[in-house]
């Protein structure tokens, strides 16, 4: 019994840690991709683009098709920080699936759910 | 937008961070009328940089407390149902609002938040009141007298419905709400004041993400502004969280609280 609960505690231990991996994984490369994006804006201003926000598909489209000025880096930048959170989301997600703890799996899938409503909403209204 | 401008918003930025820290209110509050008053920044996008900052300083934060196991995460896991749909509600709302609506209710955002940091102030430091016949057992070690905290959660309902609110302040005002959630959560459900500090901290990043597409889908992210904010008061923050283990002082809470009133009147004037 003691064995049983040892290991539930383990492994409750390696759902906080997998969050807290993802989320200084996604503070750093986002925080690196704006750096690098304004030190390239400010020694070489021709790589500045209109600042006007694009479409997140259209963002995602330019950055896959090689058009990567410095203001793409830096909206690229700042995406990857704001997916940062609900990719913390899913991990604790996948986590509670491991541990087979059904009903914080249901809630961390109503947050997930919320979240990816407003993504697409995002979506809607811009395109 | 000239090199003179970047520098100032990285600069207020990292100001806002390291006062945000000190003062246990996150940047956003300090952020936004610096972005405002002084730089002349749209409402909407000041906002929107905001939620980026408040964004990047809880994920850096979150990274330290889940480390230390201070989290609450299934509590945290629980409230960010209710933080997300208020925040989803506010950051649709306040995009159909004016400006100068926004600026009115962010007056009042400040008033509330000067009365909470002088309560949070002056609470007794005695003992806290833990109960253990709740739900949701959980436990962490204080590293001030070496000993386990265990601690279970009383009526949840409460902290869910504060969480729904502050959600949704974020999302309508653009600052973490932290300073709602962790009082409730300490006086309503008795989370320990750390534990509570920290989860809420955890559910901050959540919160704001919930509202930041939003924001970007209405074109209220400049990529210049928001980077150079974000960054600024990312490494603020860290900053003045070192400072804050050092420094405890009353005067200036006070003095926060006088400069926190003025721009409150600034802004109500705008």
């Amino acid at each position: 019994m003691i064995e049983v609960k040892e290991k539930t505690e383990i492994n409750h231990h390696g759902v906080e840690l997998w969050a807290s991996r993802v989320l200084r994984l996604g503070v750093w490369i986002s925080a690196s991709m704006m750096i690098i994006g304004l030190l390239c804006m400010a020694v070489f201003p021709s790589t500045i683009r209109s600042t006007d926000a694009p479409s997140l598909i259209a963002l995602i489209e330019q950055i896959f098709s090689g058009n990567f000025n410095s203001t793409n880096l830096l909206f690229a930048g700042l995406i990857v920080l704001m997916f940062t959170p609900i990719l913390r989301v899913f991990t604790v997600l996948l986590g509670y699936i491991v541990e087979r703890d059904w009903l914080f799996v249901a809630i961390s899938f109503i947050v997930f759910l919320m979240l990816t409503g407003e993504i697409v909403y995002s979506i809607f209204i811009k395109g | 937008m000239s090199i003179v401008s970047f520098t100032l918003i990285l600069l207020g930025g990292f100001i806002a961070g390291t006062f945000g820290a000190l003062l246990g209110l996150g940047g956003g509050v300090l952020l936004i009328p610096y972005l405002v008053i002084i730089m002349n920044v749209p409402m909407h996008q000041a906002i929107a940089t905001s939620i980026i900052a408040v964004i990047a300083t809880s994920s850096a934060g979150a990274v330290m407390n889940l480390e230390r196991r201070i989290v609450h995460m299934r509590l945290g896991m629980l409230l960010e149902t209710a933080t997300v749909l208020g925040a989803i509600c506010g950051g649709i709302t306040a995009n159909y609002l004016a400006p100068s609506v926004l600026s009115k209710l962010f007056s009042g955002l400040l008033l509330i938040v000067s009365f909470l940091m002088i309560w949070k102030t002056y609470r007794g430091s005695g003992s806290e009141k833990i109960t253990t016949n709740g739900i949701l057992p959980a436990s962490y070690l204080d590293e001030a007298s070496k000993s386990t905290v265990k601690y279970t959660v009383k009526n949840i309902p409460a902290s869910m419905g504060v969480s729904l609110v502050a959600g949704n302040i974020s999302g309508l005002l653009g600052v973490g709400g932290g300073i709602f959630k962790v009082p409730a959560m300490h006086i309503l459900s008795d989370i320990p004041m750390k534990a509570a500090t920290a989860t809420s901290n955890f559910m901050i990043g959540v919160t704001a993400a919930a509202s930041a597409f939003i924001y970007f889908a209405h074109g209220r992210i400049d990529p210049i502004i928001t980077s150079s904010a974000a960054l600024g008061v990312l490494a603020g923050s860290i900053i003045g969280i070192r400072i804050s283990r050092k420094i405890h002082s009353k005067m200036l809470i006070w003095i926060f609280t006088i400069v926190l009133l003025v721009i409150s009147v600034q802004l109500y004037l705008r």
